[in-house]
């Protein structure tokens, strides 16, 4: 990456009539796109941050300003705690896996074959698919009765057998996980083969000639390169990832109890099913403050502002 | 003599004065409604209806006759059921007036009611002439589920609730009577206390093994199971409250045996059956693969093959069972008027008067009638004409025992728990399902739920929630007589 | 791939095209075991849509149906319901275009003038953090003052607004590829700023603008929570119409499948189109010329 000012310095100097750069051109193209997050992401933050110093509930128009009470709920709220260690547990384990399988399969379509672009296609297709039907499909999928999948088990098994896959606890998560690193690893997969397809070939093929491995030329060469583009990728599953809502709503809608309940569940559960909108704000804010700290920290640590 | 000759003659002139008045209100309510509403010409009002087969009434026929009638245009709102409450509340909180009619849960009016979003009904029922077919109503759903704090807020429009259904052919069949007779040395009858219930399930189970049929099925998901539980507790004996303190009772010994029961049950069920909602448990019926069952009327039209040929109804899996179905109280007695609908008007609509104009129109002894009748309907008879009306009696061989039972389930039955914030206290329960069919101790469980509850009564206010509850359960339906 | 693993030249031509096709055949049947994984679900869903109730709610579960109803398809035509395919193409093709062309702009002015530094940058990423479900209510309220519910104007510019972050920082990482050199080239030749971000930037990153622009597309969609609350009767997605076939009383599953269907086949058909703009091609021999 080069920095600007060279590049600027030596376009003025190739315009010697003084015509400057129009300097105010690169703040005319971000125009539209600050115009629209304002106009969207303004209004609602400062709304939500004078709710959540309100104590507006179901029944009680309370608009009295009451502090930080809310704030300090926060703190007693054990549900709360549990949910956003349930959204990590599945974040931490789905991440890495649709990071490497996505990256495999890059691998396995870059080169040309015969019928590629029918596969990626094909592939791609969970993703496009609602996650609301994603989950509810999967519920069927592992459905005792009408599902094929505890059938398919009893063939290799030799007997029927019954796998209670969105109400059994040792069984909830695993069901939560496959689909949804079903319905999102396509995803991973589609970034990284546009920038695995980037790579400049010299560089690999000279390094071929060198006699380097596949692993070497992997992590010295191809791994830096398409680097700029796979940390975001992570960055962007990974924000995802922590609001993940409808596929665990439509396989065990947070449950049995509680135990697959995460963040965004719970808020939904507060905000939309109990009305307690100065309590959800504040909930919303303290997410945002967590993920914007973890965020910051993910975007230093991986270079993506540098 | 005279006396008493001026006193008939008194007597006859106040007959003849009485007759001649209610004639002139003899017109029918839902006459009187489209009357009216000839001022309303061209108008539109909208109303939120519950998504899917519900909504196929005002969409294809009572909203279209309501405009050929009166010229006055209705939009239908489809919402799905999950979240209605919130886009009511949200339209309320916003004062768009974009809902003039609305759909309403009995068990949300208190919330509703208290927090404004709803308009009281009884200056409209006066000034239209509703109030003696308001009465007909089936008393069980007109004075559990039309009122909160003391004033009308809805009209009661569903006759929702839990109903037995039996395979007749199994409990009439010698064979499995001897079998029967002689597994357990009782005579095969259908289960009136829970403990038979258990008893017979079990020994069908066994008996009717080879046949791959089970004794019983429910739909044992938590949103539906949750309505059982209140049901069951009650008809054991359980409070929810101890009425002095607002304590939640519900971990008391009796709740323990019921969340026990329920789970020794599904042993003789079919497998998975914890999964079950409401279709797999009606898809298990209609193919016969059940014996007993428990769910809302709409199982007893469709097993009979009623309506089950219409487009709208193909997704209904074909019964099998046909002629084959009983009908009765579930174990206990008092079944369980779950879930629901009144009609009601928004707080913050525009068009008050044509709208109520509408749902009195709807939910008149006349026009509801028919709507129940209708092929696709979810609707159930909620009106003691319902029951014995000719036309529905025809509709199928063992309508008449159909109808008979659900009137005795409208004399008997109990309705859900209603107080403030009531959803909060079933998402308790519906988690303690969840934790009951995860494998947890159910005294634990019930423990939680009940601490749960506590906490949510001391967060409303233990008075301001007593005097709901108190409230709830002076009313004919609460508690089992 | 684009490197093998052993470097030898001895190998004679036979045994390199056996290996060859050895390798060829590997990746086939890899390719295929994937497949099936991805696909299967959706077959079955789909297949939902030409069953009979029987078939769907029969145990043990039937594979395969007897034959091939279209009536499903035909009530959701009947019915109205299809338009809601409409809908939401019309909100996901508009918002996606306006998103990517504005979202590429701002994306090259991060990266070549480090505008607003990382501060900008990372405010514009904290747009997507905030769970949709706190600030639905005073979006809502917003609307009702505009007057945007339920009007394709106010979701289209809503889901543009949510996808910016998105096309934003996917861009950066594609532009930062972008050899300098090019633009450079371009401006001594004489184009302006504007002609060099359309006749350069923007065909030279077509791979990462195809596979954002898909997943914008994709997200814009599969948009749901803010389509439920700020549309009621006339912008009705196809998101929000197939949750109406989920009911307390009744499970619509043949209309569920048949309108999933329906609401996939666009999309497919747009990943399908777009396929050849993912693989690099000419350009690479300006640079090294």
């Amino acid at each position: 990456m080069t920095s600007a000012s060279p590049f600027v310095l030596s376009v003025i100097a190739r315009h010697p009539s003084g015509r400057m750069p129009d300097h105010n051109f690169r703040y005319w193209i971000i125009a539209p796109s600050v115009f629209l997050l304002l106009l969207i992401g303004l209004f609602p933050l400062i709304y939500s941050l004078v709710v959540s110093f309100q104590q507006i509930t179901m029944t009680d128009y309370d608009t009295s300003f009451a502090g930080l009470t809310n704030y300090a709920q926060l703190f007693d709220d054990a549900r709360l705690w549990q949910s956003i260690a349930h959204t990590l547990i599945i974040t931490i384990i789905a991440l890495p896996v649709e990071l490497v399988f996505g990256l495999a399969m890059a691998h396995l379509f870059l080169e040309r074959m015969p019928g590629r672009q029918i596969f990626i296609s094909l592939i791609v297709l969970p993703t496009v698919i609602s996650p609301v039907v994603a989950g509810a499909t999967w519920r069927l999928l592992f459905d005792q009765r009408y599902g094929p999948i505890n059938q398919v088990i009893g063939w290799f098994a030799g007997h029927e057998v019954v796998m209670l896959w969105n109400i059994t606890p040792h069984l909830v998560y695993p069901a939560i996980l496959i689909c949804e690193i079903w319905q999102w690893t396509p995803f991973m997969f589609l970034i990284l083969l546009a920038a695995l397809s980037n790579v400049d070939k010299s560089l690999t093929e000279a390094a071929e000639l060198d006699g380097a491995g596949f692993w070497r030329i992997f992590f010295k060469i191809v791994l830096p390169a398409i680097w700029p583009v796979m940390a975001i990728a992570i960055l962007i599953r990974g924000v995802d990832l922590f609001r993940i809502f409808d596929v665990i709503w439509a396989l065990t809608s947070g449950g049995p109890g509680t135990m697959t309940e995460t963040i965004s569940i719970y808020t939904y559960v507060q905000g939309f099913q109990q009305f307690e909108s100065s309590y959800t704000a504040a909930i919303a804010f303290l997410i945002v403050g967590l993920m914007s700290v973890i965020v910051i920290w993910a975007i230093r640590r991986m270079g993506l502002a540098k | 003599m005279n006396l008493i000759k001026r006193l008939g003659l008194t007597a006859v002139g106040a007959l003849i004065a009485a007759t001649t008045v209610s004639a002139a209100w003899a017109e029918s309510a839902a006459d009187r409604a489209v009357k009216e509403a000839q001022k309303y010409k061209g108008q539109t009002i909208t109303i939120v209806w519950e998504a899917g087969l519900q909504s196929l009434d005002p969409l294809n026929f009572s909203g279209p006759l309501w405009e050929k009638l009166t010229g006055m245009k209705v939009k239908v709102v489809e919402v799905q059921t999950a979240e209605m409450f919130t886009k009511i509340m949200q339209e309320y909180r916003a004062g768009t007036g974009a809902y003039d009619a609305l759909n309403v849960m009995p068990s949300w009016m208190p919330d509703l009611a208290n927090a404004g979003a709803l308009e009281p009904l009884d200056a409209y029922v006066d000034k239209y002439g509703y109030k003696d077919e308001f009465q007909k109503i089936a008393p069980i759903y007109r004075d559990n589920w039309a009122k909160a704090n003391g004033k009308i807020y809805g009209l009661p429009d569903d006759g929702d609730v839990f109903i037995m259904y039996f395979r007749k052919d199994i409990f009439e069949d010698p064979k499995i009577k001897d079998a029967f007779k002689a597994k357990t040395g009782h005579d095969l009858s259908v289960p009136k206390t829970w403990k038979e219930f258990g008893e017979t399930g079990s020994a069908l189970t066994e008996i009717l093994k080879p046949q791959n049929v089970y004794g019983a099925a429910f739909f044992r998901q938590p949103p539906y199971t949750m309505f059982m539980f209140q049901e069951r507790f009650r008809n054991e004996g359980g409070k929810f409250f101890d009425a002095e303190t607002m304590k939640a009772t519900i971990n008391s010994d009796i709740g323990v045996k019921v969340l026990t029961d329920m789970r020794n049950e599904n042993k003789f069920m079919p497998p998975g059956v914890e999964q079950w909602g409401f279709v797999e448990n009606l898809a298990a019926f209609m193919a016969g693969q059940t014996a007993m069952t428990i769910s809302w009327p709409p199982y007893g039209r469709w097993a009979a093959g009623y309506g089950t040929d219409d487009k709208a109804l193909n997704w209904v899996p074909k019964s099998t069972v046909g002629g084959k179905v009983g009908y009765a109280l579930p174990p206990g007695g008092h079944p369980e008027l779950a879930a629901g609908f009144d009609l009601s008007i928004a707080s913050t609509s525009k068009n008050k008067d044509a709208a109520y104009l509408f749902i009195q129109w709807l939910n008149s002894e006349d026009i509801s009638l028919q709507r129940v009748k209708l092929p696709t309907t979810l609707r159930d008879p909620f009106r003691d004409s319902h029951y014995t009306d000719a036309g529905y009696l025809a509709l199928w061989p063992d309508a008449k025992d159909y109808l008979k039972t659900l009137k005795d389930a409208s004399l008997a039955g109990i309705f859900d728990l209603s107080v403030l914030q009531t959803d909060k206290y079933e998402e308790v329960l519906r988690q303690a399902i969840g934790k009951l069919w995860a494998g947890e101790d159910p005294k634990a469980i019930l423990d939680a739920a009940a601490g749960e509850w506590d906490g949510i009564t001391k967060k409303i206010g233990v008075d301001k929630q007593k005097a709901v509850y108190a409230d709830w359960a002076s009313k004919s339906g609460a508690y089992p007589k | 791939m684009g490197y093998s693993t052993d470097g030898t030249c001895e190998m004679t031509n036979f045994s390199l095209a056996a290996t060859r096709r050895w390798k060829l055949a590997c990746r086939y049947g890899l390719a295929s075991l994937l497949l099936v994984f991805f696909v299967f679900p959706i077959y079955w869903l789909f297949i939902i849509s030409f069953k009979t109730p029987d078939e769907i709610f029969h145990f043990p579960p039937v594979w395969y149906p007897k034959s091939f109803q279209f009536a499903n398809y035909a009530v959701l035509f009947k019915d109205g319901d299809a338009v809601s395919v409409l809908n939401s193409l019309i909100l996901a093709g508009v918002s996606t275009v306006i998103a990517m062309i504005f979202g590429t702009m701002c994306a090259y002015s991060l990266v070549r003038f480090k505008t607003g530094g990382e501060d900008f940058a990372v405010w514009v990423i904290s747009q997507r953090l905030m769970p949709p479900i706190a600030i639905i209510f005073p979006i809502f309220l917003l609307y009702v003052y505009l007057g945007w519910v339920d009007s394709y104007g106010g979701l289209i510019i809503l889901y543009t607004a949510f996808n910016l972050p998105y096309v934003i920082w996917m861009m950066r990482g594609y532009i930062e590829d972008i050899p300098l050199e090019l633009e450079e080239s371009a401006l001594v030749d004489g184009c302006s700023r504007w002609a060099v971000l359309w006749k350069v930037v923007f065909p030279m990153a077509r791979t990462g603008l195809f596979a954002t622009a898909v997943f914008t597309f994709v997200f814009a969609w599969n948009e749901f929570i803010f389509a439920l609350v700020l549309t009621r009767t006339e912008v009705v997605t196809y998101t929000v119409q197939v949750t109406h076939y989920f009911g307390g009383q009744s499970n619509f599953w043949a209309k569920i499948a048949a309108m999933s269907a329906l609401g996939t086949v666009p999309v497919f058909i747009t990943v399908s189109l777009l396929q050849r703009f993912l693989v690099r091609g000419i350009s690479m021999g300006a640079v090294k010329g």
